[in-house]
Parts: C-alpha cells; sequence; structure tokens
C-alpha cells in the first residue's frame, strides 16, 4: 500500500496546485532533464521500460504507442484526452483540478518525447471552469519560462492550448475527439489510418489519457525501474480507482495495480452501505461487463490480465459496485439510455441497435419480463457486437449481454 | 502499368490494380456486395455497415517477407475476430474474401433489420419504390420479418423542403451521408449537413436558399432510399410505368447525356409527356451527374403556347394556312429572293437543320448567317480540342485556362470537370473580370478590367510564373466565354487564345486546344457547318428576304425590329409565335427536339445523337424537313425525310465529320462505374448508356493542315468612358429565356432583373443591395433589383443576359435611383 | 330388352318430377359468397376520407394491365385521402379484367375491394372503362365526401391507424 501518493499529490501536499509549491517539491525538474540531458527516442525507451499502460481504458503499452508515430510526416501533435465522459469515472478531474502542473508536466514530457511543439489538451464541454483554470496554469508555466519558445536554452519549443467540447461522450473515443478540435462533428474516423500516421489535421498525433500522462513526470524524475516495480508483473505502476457505487466511501483512491477487490472496497471504500453482500462489480464504469462477485473475485487482483480472467476489462477502473438491493435490469436500463443517447448515429449497428435496445429495456421494466423480449434483447444486443464502427457501439453491448447472461433471475420476474 | 494483385473473392480468383477497394475488385468479378453509404465516385466512409465481409489475410514471416503455409501448402491466414468493411479496404496480395459466408450474411441481414427498424413503411408512398436500392438490397439480403415493435418506431417530418427543388423526408433518411459528401467532394459546395446526433441525425440545408447548389438534382439520383426526391417528379408515375428514350440536354454546350421518361397520361388528356429527366452515363462528357437547369427546365417543349399551324399574313394580319400554301409562299418568296437571301438561324437547331440550311443557302448563292453574339467559332474548328480530349483524363501536366466565362452559370457540368481536374493535379489559370465559383480552385487568378481580355490572353505566351504554367505545360486546353463580350470582343478574344495555343503547341493532339463556352447547345455545330455571325447584323438584313429558324432577333433586340421590318420578306420558323414571328410574312411550326431525332455537336467537339421521346405536336415538322419543302419550291432539292440521310450528306460534305455516321454515333462500350437497373444500388439512378457515347470531330490541327490564323481585330468601345457607366452582358444559369421560363418549378431561382454595381457606385447612387432603380440602355427602360459586386470596377454594371434587358454586347447604360441622387450617363 | 326400356324412360319420367335447379333469374337472384369477386369498389375510412392513397401497386399486380393510376398531392384544404398521396386519376378496365383479385391483394390499405355486383353489362366499349367517380362508394352518412377540408397536422400519416398486429 502506497502512503505517498504520485498522482494525488495534493492528498499529501496540499497547494500543490499552486506554482511555487510545485516547483519546490521538484516540479518541472524531469521535463528540464528530458528537454536539455535526453534525446526523444530515450524518453520513449524509458516510458517503454516503465510498463507504463493507457489509462484511459485500453491499457496499451504507452512507450510502444508513442513509437509508432510517423516520422516522415511533421509536424506532431500530443492531445491529452480529458474528455472523462465514461460514467463512473471521475479520477483525471481531481487530477487537473488538483495537481495540474504534474499533468501539464506530463504533456510537456510526452510532446518532446514524439517531437510536437503544439499540443492539445480536449476537455469535455461541462468541464470549462477546469479549462479556464487549466489556462490560468498554462499561462504561469508560460511566465516561468517553462512553456514557451526556446526551453532551457534549447531550441525546443512548445506551447499548451485547451480545447472545450460541447457534450458529447463520443468524443472520447481519439479519432472523434480530433475531428472535434478540427471543428468538425465529432464522429469517429475509420482506421486504419490511425492517428499516429494520420491525427490531426491529417499530421501524426499521439492521444493519451490524463491519468497516463500526470505518471511521466514521476517515471522520468525517478526511473523507469523504479515504476515497474511497483504494482504487478503485468500492469505495472500505480492506479486512480474511481470507487462508487453502493459504497460507503466513494471516491478516488489511488493504488498500486494488484490491489484487490476486497481491498479497495472494504478498506479504502468503507465497505458496502448496511453492510449487504457485493452482487456485482462493473470495473470499467458503464462500459463494463458485470462480474458476478463472489469470494474469489473479491480476492482477484485488479490488473488488466487478472481481471481479464474474470470474463471482463479492468478498463479505466472505475470500479462501480453493486449489491443485492439492485435489480440488473435497472442497471442496464441506465446504461443503455445513456449509450443511446451519446451514439453519434454514424454507423448503422450501434444508431439504429442502442435505440432498439432502449425501447426493449423499458418495455421489460415497464412489466413485459416475458422471456422473448429478453431473449430479443439478449440478441440485438449481440448482433450489433463485431460490426460497429467505433468502440462505442461495441461496449453499449457489453453490460447487457454480461447482465442478461450472468444475472438471468433479474429478468425473470 | 499499375501494380496488379490477385485475391480470391467467394472462391473465385481475380486480379485487379493495386489500391483498389475490395467492394470494386468483387464488382469486377461480377460478385455483388450489397452497399448503402459507399459510392464509386467518393470517398468511402465505412458508415452503414452493409458490405461487412469476411477478409482473411496471409500471415507474413517478418524474416522473409513471404506467406508462412499451413500444412496444405496453401498460405495461413488470419482473420479479424470482426467482420470488416468491403468499401474501406484496399485489395492486397492473396487476401481471402467470404461476402456469402455465414457470419457475412447474419451481418448484412442485421444491417438490414437495423435499417429497418427506424425505415417508415412508405414504399406505396414514396416516389424511389421501384428503383430503392433498400428495396432490392432487402429483398436480396434482409431477414424476412422484423422483430422491432412497429409502434415504437420513430415519428419525423415527412416533406422537408430543402429548398424549393429537393424534398426531405426525414424518416426515409437512412444517414448514409451520400448526399452531404456529394455536396462537399463532387459538387464543391458544402451547403448540406447533418444535424443532431444518434437516432435524432437528420439531413438540414446549410444555406439560404436553401440547398443553394446548382447540382442539388443528383443527390436524388444516389440516395439509396426515397429521403431525397424532386419536386418536380413529386408522385409523378411509378418508375416501371415510365418509358425511356436516350437524348442530350439542349441547354448548354456541355451536352450532358440524358434520358426523357416519358409516360401516356390522363392528367394530360391521354399525351404522352415527358414525366422526368435522368442523367444518362458518359464518362468522357458528364459522367453520372447533371445540373438541375436541364434536369428541370425541359417543360417548353409541352408548353400549350406552341405553334401547331403555319401562318400566312393576309392583309396585315397572320392567319393559319396548309403546310402547303405556306412552304409555297416561304419557297416562292426565295426563288425571288435568290442571292438577297439571309438564313438566319441559331445553334438551337440540330446539325441536320443547320446543314439543310446552309446547303439552301448555298444553293441560291444567299448568305447563312449565325444569330450568336459570341465569335470564334470557326477558330475552334482549326485548333479546337481534339480527338480523344476527355476533361477525367486531365491531371497533373494539363493547364486548363479560362477566360471571360463563369463555368459554374455557363455549363455547370465543365465547372464539375475542370475542379476535379485541378484535384487530379492540372493547373487552372482563372482569368475573369469579376470573382467566380471557380477562382477558389485556380492556381492562378488574374483580375482583369472589362475591356482587357486580348492584352490578358498574350500575357499567357510570356514569360513569368503565369507564362510558364501555360506555355511549358504538357497539355493545354483553354475555354474561352461571353463574359462582358459581345461578338467582336469574344471574337477578338477567341482570336488571341487560338494564337497563344498555336504558338505554344497546344493543338492538334488530345487533351490540348480552345474550347467555346457557347451560349447556345449546337453553337459549335452551327460554326461547323459553315455559319458564320453578321457584325452589322442590321445592315445586312436590309431590303433581303429573312427565313429566321430557332432564332427571335425582334424580341432580343428593338434595332432588330426596326431592320426586320426594313426587310423584303420575313420566314420565322419556330416552336414559338415569338416577337420575330408575329412580324413574319410566313410562320412555319417546326418540332421541338425532344419529338424527333437529330445530332448536336458540343462545345467540346463531340457529335452526340439524341432520340425521339414524344410524339411529335400534330402539325408540326422537324426543321430540316421543313427546310427541304421550301426548297423544293425554290427548285432546291435537298433530303427531308430521313434525319440520317440528312447526317450522311453533311458527313460526305464537311471534313471534319468524315466518317461518321448514325451508326457509329450509337456505339457503346462498357463504362465504369456500373451503373443501371440491377446495380442501382452502387452507382445511383442514372441511366446506362445503351444508345450511343458520340464522337469527337477532328480539327483542322489535327488532321495537320495548313492554316493561317487571324489577327486579332481591334475592338472598341470596351472600356468605360470617363463619367459614363459602361454596361456589360454576363449570363446567369436560370434566366428568362424560352427555355426555361416556363419551368415553374425554377422561379425563385430566375429571380427578377437585376444590375450589380461596385460598392462605390451605389454609394454614389445613393442605393443599397436590394433596393430598385431604373436601367436605361438601349433606349429601353426597366425597374431592376440592385446587386453589389465589389470584385468589379467602378465605371462598370453587370446587366444579366435574358432577363428581359436588350443587352448583347457592352453599351452605354443609364441608372436612376427611386429616390433623389441620379447619375446620368 | 323390356326392362332397359322401361329403366332407362323411368330415369326420364323421374327427373320430369325432381326439383329443378334453375334459378329463375333475374326474379330470383343466387345470394353471392362471402369470398366473391364482382365489381370493384373503392372503399373509404369511417371519416370520409378514400383510402386509396394512389400507390399504383394494383396496376401493377394486375395480371391484365387494367388498372390506370395517377397520383397527386393531398393538401390540407383539399384532401382526399390521409397522408400525402391520393389517386388523381384511377381507371378500370373492365374488359381487360379478369376478375382475379390481384389487386385487392395487393393494397396495403384495403381500399381497392372486389365486391359483389357481377351485373356489368354495356353496350359500348367505351363505358367499359370506369373511372374513379364510378368505383368510389359513397360516403358514410355522418361524414363529409371527398375532397375535405381538415385541420393540419392530423392525417399526416397515409395509414392511420398502423399498429403492430396484436395477435
Amino acid at each position: 500500500m502506497l502512503m505517498t501518493h504520485i498522482l494525488l499529490r495534493h492528498r499529501d501536499i496540499p497547494d500543490i496546485n499552486k506554482l511555487n509549491v510545485y516547483k519546490s517539491n521538484g516540479g518541472f525538474e524531469a521535463f528540464k532533464k528530458v528537454v536539455t540531458k535526453m534525446k526523444p527516442g530515450e524518453v520513449t525507451d524509458a516510458v517503454k521500460a516503465s510498463g507504463l499502460r493507457g489509462r484511459g481504458g485500453a491499457g496499451f503499452p504507452t512507450g510502444v504507442k508513442w513509437s509508432f508515430i510517423d516520422n516522415k510526416i511533421w509536424p506532431h501533435y500530443v492531445v491529452a484526452n480529458a474528455d472523462e465522459s465514461e460514467p463512473g469515472t471521475f479520477k483525471d478531474r481531481e487530477i487537473m483540478e488538483s495537481n495540474p502542473f504534474q499533468f501539464l508536466e506530463g504533456v510537456a514530457i510526452a510532446s518532446y518525447a514524439v517531437g510536437a511543439n503544439a499540443a492539445y489538451v480536449y476537455l469535455r464541454g461541462e468541464f470549462w471552469q477546469v479549462a479556464k483554470f487549466l489556462d490560468e496554469k498554462i499561462a504561469e508555466m508560460g511566465e516561468a519560462g517553462v512553456l514557451g519558445e526556446n526551453l532551457f536554452g534549447t531550441d525546443y519549443s512548445l506551447h499548451i492550448y485547451t480545447h472545450l467540447g460541447a457534450g458529447a461522450y463520443i468524443c472520447g473515443e481519439e479519432t472523434a475527439m480530433l475531428e472535434s478540435i478540427e471543428g468538425k462533428r465529432g464522429t469517429p474516423r475509420i482506421r486504419p489510418p490511425f492517428p499516429a500516421v494520420y491525427g490531426l489535421y491529417g499530421k501524426p498525433t499521439v492521444v493519451n489519457n490524463v491519468e497516463t500522462l500526470t505518471n511521466l513526470p514521476m517515471i522520468l524524475a525517478n526511473g523507469a525501474d523504479w515504476y515497474k516495480n511497483m504494482g504487478t508483473p503485468d500492469s505495472a505502476g500505480v492506479k486512480v480507482f474511481s470507487l462508487s457505487g453502493r459504497v460507503r466511501k466513494p471516491g478516488n483512491y489511488e493504488l498500486p495495480f494488484g490491489t484487490t477487490f476486497r481491498q479497495l472496497i472494504y478498506e479504502h471504500g468503507g465497505g458496502v452501505q448496511e453492510g449487504r453482500p457485493v452482487k456485482a462489480i462493473m470495473p470499467a464504469g458503464a462500459s463494463s461487463s458485470f462480474i458476478a462477485a463472489d469470494e474469489k473475485v473479491l480476492d482477484t487482483q485488479m490488473d488488466y490480465a487478472a481481471v481479464r480472467t474474470l470474463g471482463a476489462d479492468l478498463g479505466s477502473a472505475s470500479v462501480i459496485v453493486i449489491d443485492d438491493t439492485v435489480s440488473m435490469d435497472w442497471v442496464i436500463n441506465k446504461t443503455i439510455h445513456f449509450f443511446k443517447h451519446e451514439s453519434c448515429g454514424k454507423c448503422t449497428p450501434c444508431r439504429e441497435g442502442t435505440y432498439w435496445m432502449m425501447h426493449l429495456i423499458e418495455d421489460i421494466r415497464d412489466g413485459g419480463h416475458s422471456t422473448d423480449n429478453v431473449d430479443l434483447l439478449l440478441n440485438v444486443a449481440k448482433q450489433m457486437q463485431n460490426k460497429c464502427l467505433c468502440p462505442l457501439g461495441e461496449f453499449s453491448t457489453m453490460a447487457v449481454v454480461t447482465g442478461i447472461e450472468r444475472f438471468a433471475q433479474d429478468f425473470t420476474k | 502499368m499499375t501494380k496488379q494483385v490477385t485475391l480470391t473473392i467467394d472462391g473465385k480468383q481475380v486480379t485487379v490494380p493495386d489500391g483498389m477497394l475490395v467492394v470494386d475488385a468483387a464488382k469486377e468479378a461480377g460478385i455483388d456486395i450489397p452497399v448503402f453509404c459507399y459510392h464509386p465516385k467518393m470517398e468511402p466512409v465505412g458508415m452503414c455497415r452493409m458490405c461487412l465481409v469476411e477478409i482473411g489475410r496471409p500471415v507474413m514471416d517478418r524474416t522473409t517477407g513471404k506467406p508462412i503455409l499451413d500444412d496444405k501448402g496453401e498460405p495461413k491466414l488470419q482473420f479479424l475476430p470482426k467482420l470488416e468493411t468491403a468499401c474501406t479496404n484496399p485489395v492486397s496480395e492473396g487476401m481471402v474474401v467470404y461476402t456469402q459466408s455465414e457470419k457475412a450474411e447474419a451481418g448484412q441481414k442485421s444491417t438490414i433489420e437495423f435499417l429497418l427498424t427506424s425505415h417508415p413503411l412508405d414504399c406505396p408512398i414514396c416516389d424511389k419504390g421501384g428503383e430503392c436500392p433498400l428495396q432490392n438490397l432487402t429483398m436480396a439480403y434482409g431477414p424476412g420479418k422484423s422483430r422491432f415493435l412497429f409502434d415504437e418506431k420513430m415519428h419525423l417530418a415527412k416533406m422537408v423542403p430543402l429548398g424549393e427543388l429537393i424534398y426531405l423526408d426525414q424518416e426515409r433518411c437512412i444517414q448514409c451521408a451520400r448526399c452531404i459528401r456529394f455536396q462537399d467532394e463532387v459538387a464543391g459546395d458544402a451547403v448540406l449537413g447533418f444535424d443532431e446526433r444518434g437516432r435524432s441525425t437528420q439531413i438540414v440545408s446549410l444555406s439560404d436558399p436553401g440547398f443553394d447548389s446548382v447540382f442539388s438534382g443528383n443527390t436524388t439520383d444516389i440516395c439509396p432510399v426515397g429521403a431525397l426526391t424532386t419536386a418536380d417528379f413529386r408522385f409523378g408515375a411509378r418508375p416501371w410505368e415510365l418509358s425511356s428514350s436516350a437524348s442530350i440536354c439542349s441547354q448548354c454546350p456541355v451536352g450532358c447525356n440524358i434520358t426523357f421518361n416519358t409516360r401516356r397520361e390522363a392528367m394530360s388528356d391521354g399525351k404522352i409527356v415527358i414525366k422526368r429527366v435522368m442523367p444518362r452515363q458518359n464518362e468522357e462528357v458528364n459522367e453520372i451527374w447533371m445540373c438541375d437547369k436541364g434536369r428541370f427546365a425541359y417543360h417548353y417543349a409541352e408548353s400549350e403556347k406552341r405553334l401547331s399551324k403555319p401562318l400566312i399574313r393576309k392583309d396585315g394580319k397572320l392567319s393559319r394556312a396548309s403546310w402547303d400554301a405556306a412552304t409555297q409562299a416561304a419557297g416562292e418568296a426565295i426563288a425571288k429572293a435568290k442571292k438577297d437571301l439571309v438564313v438566319l438561324a441559331s445553334g438551337r437547331l440540330s446539325n441536320e437543320d443547320l446543314f439543310n440550311l446552309k446547303s439552301f443557302a448555298d444553293q441560291v448563292e444567299g448568305k447563312a448567317v449565325l444569330y450568336t453574339h459570341m465569335g470564334g467559332g470557326d477558330l475552334v474548328s482549326l485548333v479546337g480540342v481534339g480527338q480523344g480530349t476527355n476533361f477525367g483524363a486531365m491531371g497533373a501536366g494539363t493547364t486548363i485556362v479560362v477566360v471571360a466565362s463563369d463555368l459554374y452559370e455557363e455549363a455547370p457540368v465543365w465547372y464539375l470537370r475542370v475542379k476535379q481536374a485541378v484535384q487530379r493535379g492540372a493547373a487552372l489559370i482563372v482569368a475573369n473580370p469579376r470573382e467566380t465559383k471557380l477562382d477558389r480552385y485556380a492556381s492562378f487568378v488574374i483580375r482583369y478590367s472589362y475591356g482587357d481580355e486580348v492584352r490578358t490572353v498574350h500575357d499567357l505566351t510570356k514569360k513569368g510564373k503565369v507564362g510558364d504554367a501555360f506555355a511549358k505545360a504538357e497539355n493545354a486546353v483553354i475555354l474561352f466565354g461571353s463574359d462582358g463580350l459581345g461578338l467582336d470582343g469574344s471574337t477578338a478574344l477567341a482570336t488571341a487564345c487560338a494564337r497563344a495555343l498555336n504558338d505554344t503547341e497546344h493543338a492538334g493532339k488530345p487533351n490540348n486546344g480552345l474550347i467555346g463556352v457557347w451560349q447556345r447547345a449546337n453553337d459549335q455545330g452551327a460554326w461547323e457547318i459553315g455559319f458564320r455571325p453578321e457584325e452589322n447584323l442590321v445592315g445586312a438584313l436590309k431590303g433581303k428576304t429573312v427565313y429566321v429558324v430557332g432564332a427571335d432577333p425582334a424580341g432580343d433586340d428593338p434595332a432588330l425590329v426596326r431592320a426586320l421590318h426594313g426587310t423584303e420578306f420575313v420566314i420565322a420558323q419556330d416552336l414559338f409565335e415569338t416577337e420575330t414571328a408575329k412580324l413574319a410574312d410566313v410562320v412555319l411550326p417546326a418540332q421541338a427536339y425532344t419529338e424527333r431525332e437529330g445530332t448536336f455537336t458540343s462545345g467540346e467537339r463531340r457529335v452526340q445523337r439524341f432520340y425521339p421521346a414524344v410524339p411529335a405536336l400534330d402539325g408540326t415538322r422537324p426543321d430540316f424537313a421543313i427546310t427541304s419543302q421550301v426548297a423544293r419550291q425554290a427548285s432546291v432539292i435537298l433530303e427531308g425525310t430521313s434525319a440520317s440521310v440528312v447526317f450522311d450528306i453533311l458527313a460526305e460534305d464537311i471534313k471534319s465529320f468524315a466518317g461518321l455516321n448514325y451508326a457509329k454515333l450509337a456505339e457503346v462500350k462498357p463504362q465504369r462505374p456500373i451503373v443501371g437497373r440491377g446495380d442501382l444500388y452502387y452507382g445511383g439512378t442514372t441511366y446506362e448508356n445503351k444508345f450511343g457515347l458520340g464522337v469527337q470531330l477532328s480539327s483542322a490541327a489535327d488532321r495537320s493542315e495548313k492554316f493561317t490564323l487571324p489577327r486579332v481585330q481591334k475592338v472598341e468601345e470596351l472600356r468605360p468612358k470617363e463619367k459614363k457607366l459602361l454596361a456589360v452582358p454576363v449570363t446567369k444559369l436560370y434566366d428568362r429565356g424560352v427555355t426555361v421560363e416556363s419551368a415553374k418549378l425554377l422561379n425563385q431561382r430566375i429571380g427578377e432583373a437585376f444590375v450589380a454595381l461596385h460598392p462605390s457606385a451605389a454609394e454614389q447612387l445613393g442605393v443599397e443591395a436590394g433596393e430598385r432603380v431604373k436601367l436605361s440602355l438601349d433606349g429601353v427602360s426597366e425597374d431592376v433589383v440592385v446587386k453589389i459586386d465589389e470584385t468589379i470596377s467602378t465605371g462598370v454594371v453587370l446587366v444579366p443576359r435574358s432577363m428581359g434587358l436588350p443587352i448583347s454586347a457592352p453599351a452605354e447604360a443609364s441608372l436612376k435611383a427611386a429616390k433623389k441622387v441620379s447619375v446620368r450617363a | 330388352m323390356l326392362r332397359e326400356l322401361t329403366r332407362g324412360l323411368g330415369t326420364t319420367l323421374r327427373s320430369m318430377f325432381e326439383r329443378p335447379v334453375t334459378v329463375q333469374y333475374p326474379e330470383e337472384k343466387r345470394p353471392v359468397r362471402p369470398r366473391f369477386r364482382g365489381r370493384h369498389v373503392l372503399k373509404r375510412y369511417d371519416n370520409g376520407l378514400e383510402k386509396c392513397i394512389g400507390c399504383a401497386l394494383c396496376a401493377a399486380a394486375c395480371p391484365a394491365d387494367a388498372i390506370f393510376v395517377e397520383a397527386s398531392e393531398n393538401t390540407d384544404e383539399k384532401r382526399f385521402s390521409p397522408g400525402e398521396r391520393y389517386a388523381s386519376t384511377y381507371e378500370i378496365n373492365m374488359l381487360r379484367c379478369i376478375y382475379c383479385g390481384f389487386c385487392e391483394d395487393a393494397c396495403p390499405t384495403e381500399a381497392i375491394v372486389l365486391g359483389d355486383n357481377y351485373e356489368l353489362s354495356f353496350t359500348d366499349r367505351r363505358e367499359a372503362i370506369y373511372d374513379k367517380n364510378m368505383l368510389l362508394e359513397p360516403a358514410p352518412a355522418e361524414a363529409q365526401t371527398t375532397p375535405q377540408k381538415t385541420p393540419s397536422g392530423v392525417f399526416t400519416r397515409s395509414v392511420p391507424d398502423m399498429k403492430d398486429p396484436q395477435d
């Protein structure tokens, strides 16, 4: 268990969101080291060696992602994905509000590593206050000589810009995000080509999650091995788990990978309200597959590989705890409505499928728990799988399929 | 030779060029992969998910670069767990595609089922029924039943006008975005877009006036459902009730290939009428597109104002007569006149009509005058674009010059073709005295003042960025128009262009030469046949016997009214009782081209056949036949029964037409993309071309003949004089010309007669855009609307042609504001 | 031989006294069966609006090409049928018609039905072309005849009561 936070450092160091406090706690030393003493390739290698994986949900090795960037086409861009619209995820907000400089330093390090001179922070439209706050912090960094032209006496320049979305979950998908930044409708592009080759304005772009980027200053300051030694062999480092649901103490908890569900829920989260048993766990927010909770599940370590053995993905580690007072049809009613509202409408299965699922679940909830309707809902959800243009459509079906298959009793009232 | 790739689709091996998409490769192999959002003329988006197929690629050994083999010796294949869209995947060597496997069929069934959950049960009332890709693909690939509860279907607005020409039915739209992408990529007018998201996504018009594009009709051809339909054909007929005939659009010199759909109707008292105009595929002329003017302005041929009886003037009044009497009266007058015969014809007529008229004039040693205000066609015969010229083949290495012409308004499909050539790498030089839509695609924009046309063209041959782009290009084409020019001005311009091309050796080979953006469809044909305009038309008519065919000089110019009064005898042959006909001595009713066959020569010098679509109006005869009958009365024998025979005689007589006959003009060859009944889900409802692609004429340069180009004649009065206003003619696509005016649907787009001023001129006059002024021109005063154009010079005002204002060449004008200040010229 | 004679004559005599099956038409008329296919009728809804929406599916289905349909647009000022479209021309050539009932089967709104009337003789071929006025049934007593003036936004759907079949 980590006593000192490396991401949610404001819990140990109050006022770390003030420039002088951040600086006096080693702030910007890593970026300075990177720019003055390291080559971009060396930074990428260090991040590869650290085992850092994307914290937005896909869990793709960050260093490997950076190495895909096409060095024949210029300029390069870095985009920080601060869209955070996944229900149950609220970690990036806390990081940006309370430890903004470490996040921005992470953006800067990533930009140097891939050779970008301009970086964008894409925030969901509802975060306009966070964006304003970040703008102030960016200005302070500019005045402090950490951002701008010819940093630290080298010929490396970097500017960071914030960009607000307008209320679309789909803009958290990286290609839809790029479309949105370009001023177009936020709908995903077909891939290939991938953003590493054809990204923002058609140029090679790296898109990383806020939490991923916030890890970078610590990794570069303390070394790749230091980071690799934390967590598990499969998943290195620490994760901010956003715990919510029927727990007594919901909130963000920064814990190393390998912490078990039991530890998260009971030691940190204060256990389930009214001492009720855990019925199901949604490890990745609304895009999850349900895990039917039992003793073995609770004792499973939380890392990408281990959770997969339970028939689910850890995703963004937005753990929603469901107890036995909650009926699964109520839960998937919520998720289906969410995905139907957020579907961008570009591809047929998601656009029509989420709409159809919404009607079916409402019919089921209204008392039509006939097996026909439930079977049809399962069938429609399965019919959408492996056909959608982007992961939104795919993930909208995970809760439905696992809910009906693993909790059939909730659908036969 | 592009790299070829071999792949296997449904067990069939097919070899196609590298870079081709799987869906197109399947078409080449004769295998249909169903699509909705994909269209062969646009970039793929992979949105509708209808083309989901299983794609397996050979696993390559990283070290050897060769495919890893399985124990049967076949390359090991890797299939993604997901189905992939055939429209976004390019082919690769050794690829294996299954389009009808269980998984693929399940994918196709599911996509149709999903689409039908929101699609209304509108087939009985939907205009698309019978030629609907959704209907066809549902029958071929859909599940038999829908499991969606009907009561929960979305209800949306049923008839949303996106502008008065195209209606949107929001419920039927399957959000394939073909219309949006067509407007963005092909037409270049991004006037459509999506609104809202998810299940509420709808098409909206982003422009005011709505759907402001002259290519809007094409979206109804490519829409795979009945969401976009034309107001013109609304509830007209079912596609299977229509007969088709191939024809050529007669509105502009592009010569788009079209199909007339006709039906015998009770609403029209049992007559066979044209219900709609559809494009016909000719990849070298109009591809599969056409503009809205051609699509909606065909009603003139069926107007009730059509003449159907010959008229002879008796006691000062025109009264009905028999054909025999009328042709006799006309023929005798011409027999008497002999050398004093002036045949005045326009490019509205077909090649056969014009040839008979020319032969007639020649045999009595009279004059064959082309009624036009744009010269230079004889130069086009010398250095015009050669055989094998195709805008679609132009790209890097070709320079296209457009001078004194607003292609978007004058020849919209050429605008599309030039734009696409530029997007393939061609260099574009746009020289115009005012801003036009083509400017944004130009590599060089030359803004000259009205009057400086010739100097601008001369500069093309001089050294410099622009000159080099023209002179050093491998291929160069010049399109010249008549923006702000009359007959002498355009002749001078054409001469300068011809010299520029000849001097830089850009003539006599394909994709090189001169193209005239004529004011009428068959002007080029008239020039080829030997008609020449008369500079002093008024003088040339004095005391003559005038045989006016397909022209209305009296309706265009008060000076010509006076001139016609000073003639000996006037014979008018036309569709309507025009102003000229009203003062004629004999009036002969002609057939519209929709009622007979013939040929037109397009501006690119392609001769194309048109076929009869509807039975001829009772009492009318084809122009060439009338000419033959009149000529007989003057003892001149001309073929008057078969247009085909007239054409054969023409081909023997005129060098550039040598070797052509109707059979050759009717030849077709397979074209790509495949369109037509079985493939309408793929290419749209454009008709297949089974009736002729036409043949391009050779130019004198092509035939390596020796010729000398004339010198440029200096032209007076093209410059605005001090303190005076110079009115210059400009062409608008929709005007009050006789072929457009009867299309009531286009009324709003035609708008009012206007005059365009520079902002400072408007300020001086004390008027703003939208207010009215009195424009006086050539003795005629009209109330017109003020428009502002910042790109012209202050002493010049723009006056549109064919809007009731007598302008055919630059002329002095005066404007008087409705209120206080007036500028007198 | 005599026996055969009596047998035969007996049959003849017996049949003289059997009840004849002859129906004394036109004083007596044999009732038609429920699915009898006779003269066509264009039906209306109870509110007086015509059911026919001018879709021409009957014309397409007709094996004898007997039906001719032209469609036009409804407006709320002048409404003939619910929805956007109605048949402005509807003609059936009764001489071509073979009374197969395919038109009835094809009709999506149950507008064209083959009714009970079979007394369709005429003396001039032109009289055999039945137009819409001859085919439309009269409006029900409580309702107006068409064209009607209707409030806007009410009759926007071509098949007003279309619902998912409950059985």
